[in-house]
């Protein structure tokens, strides 16, 4: 069939490392995983500017202030590229900007469990800086050699502005870390908090179907094992050199396998959480964005209205003329 | 009579893309009758001897521009080096602790390697 042909056609090219554009034939399921895992990257980064944000105005410095608030700035940045990507995607199925949010609201696109979590502490804002951001760049390093060209072109341009990120988490937590008992124990206490959902944060070692299927398409290259392990291998010593233990007994290096046996974080928990958006800050954080999404859609709607009326004139005038 | 029929065709501006990892990049204008022909002339005026992934041509009418004046384009108004990895200076705080500060280019190396 003339279908099993382009199919063919199509997973030759990913195989030899061809790159994939929004104007190519693709298969449906090609198009629905990008969707899925693009949306939810880019939901993620709008969710990921809550928990930070919160701690803008309590930063301690007004240099802190000033890079915490770059800060969530890049990620809302991040986040409008990224839905950028997945409007292009969706516009077969007649999906645009608009209806990709409301699937936050109502609760059919998830984002990252880190982002339902509570940050009580400026230190959790420099361990989230740190250790969440940390994660993320690892992911999005995978990301790079994407086979879907306009990811891959997107992510250069987000890696080399997590560059800043990281050192930023880094600086806080080093600065706590050269301090007093009590700013020790506060660090302390922010790893304690996201250790357990930073080893969830890869996913299940056993990858479900959607997961599966992006390896197989090099949407991504990398097993969510694999991920977790260079993040371990990563954060740990950085973590024990700081003179800061981490809240995992089973916690070890086989030096056998050069593998990491850790605590299984509690799946069904955090499951739950990113399913029905049950986290401490979850709807919280929905309330925000649904203030920003529903309550001012009106202003969305004057500004069209406003643009429409203006091009129309013009048109009257040229048609006077 | 003839002479209102041979108006001016429209201008274009060129983009090109080197390769497909790259973003597309204006190296100038042409003019032409339609966006096909614009394609086509562009092989011709800026490409004859080099390759492209990919090309675009944008009716220069299109193209809505900033003016050059500092109230509407990005500046170096004011210090931004806490925007910056190199605002931070880490290593000396991680040697303090016996650790090495990191980059993101090394651990980006790390996972594709």
């Amino acid at each position: 069939m003339e279908d099993t042909g382009r199919m063919a056609a199509f997973m030759a090219r990913i195989e030899s490392g061809e790159k994939i554009e929004a104007t190519d034939w693709m298969p449906e399921e090609y198009r629905n995983l990008l969707i899925k895992q693009i949306h939810m990257h880019g939901i993620s980064e709008i969710m990921g500017a809550y928990p930070e944000k919160e701690w803008v105005p309590k930063a301690p410095t007004i240099r802190r202030k000033l890079a915490l608030n770059a800060k969530v700035q890049d990620e809302i940045g991040h986040g409008q590229m990224l839905l950028r990507l997945a409007e292009d995607l969706s516009r077969p199925y007649g999906r645009g900007r608009e209806e990709l949010m409301d699937d936050v609201l109502d609760g059919r696109i998830k984002f990252h469990n880190v982002f339902h979590m509570e940050a009580p502490t400026w230190a959790d804002a420099g361990v989230i800086g740190f250790l969440v951001d940390g994660g993320a760049i690892i992911t999005q390093a995978m990301l790079l050699d994407s086979s879907y060209a306009p990811y891959a072109r997107m992510l250069k341009r987000i890696v080399a502005e997590e560059s800043f990120h990281m050192q930023h988490g880094e600086a806080v937590v080093l600065a706590l870390a050269e301090g007093n008992q009590a700013q020790r124990e506060m660090l302390q206490g922010a790893i304690n908090r996201w250790w357990a959902p930073m080893m969830f944060f890869f996913g299940p070692t056993q990858m479900g179907k959607s997961a599966e299927a992006m390896m197989g398409y090099r949407i991504r290259t990398k097993t969510n094992e694999e991920l977790r392990q260079k993040f371990i291998n990563r954060y740990v010593p950085r973590i024990r050199a700081l003179g800061m233990t981490i809240p995992d007994a089973e916690l070890r290096l086989d030096p056998a396998t050069q593998e990491w046996h850790y605590s299984q974080p509690d799946w069904e928990l955090y499951n739950a959480m990113v399913r029905n958006n049950t986290g401490p800050r979850s709807q919280a954080r929905l309330a925000l964005r649904r203030q920003a999404h529903v309550d001012q859609r009106w202003v969305r709607e004057a500004m069209n209205a406003a643009a429409q009326r203006i091009a129309n004139q013009g048109s009257e005038r040229q048609s006077a003329m | 009579m003839h002479e209102s029929q041979t108006a001016e065709f429209p201008v274009f501006e060129v983009f090109v893309q080197k390769e497909s990892l790259g973003f597309h990049i204006n190296v100038g204008s042409l003019r032409a009758a339609s966006p096909e022909l614009a394609l086509q002339l562009a092989r011709e005026i800026f490409f004859r001897r080099e390759t492209a992934y990919n090309v675009w041509v944008v009716p220069q009418d299109c193209i809505f521009s900033s003016p050059h004046d500092e109230a509407h384009l990005p500046v170096e108004g004011m210090d931004k080096r806490y925007r910056l990895p190199g605002g931070y200076d880490n290593a000396t705080h991680w040697k303090r602790f016996k650790a090495k500060a990191m980059t993101i280019e090394e651990v980006a190396k790390d996972i594709r390697s």
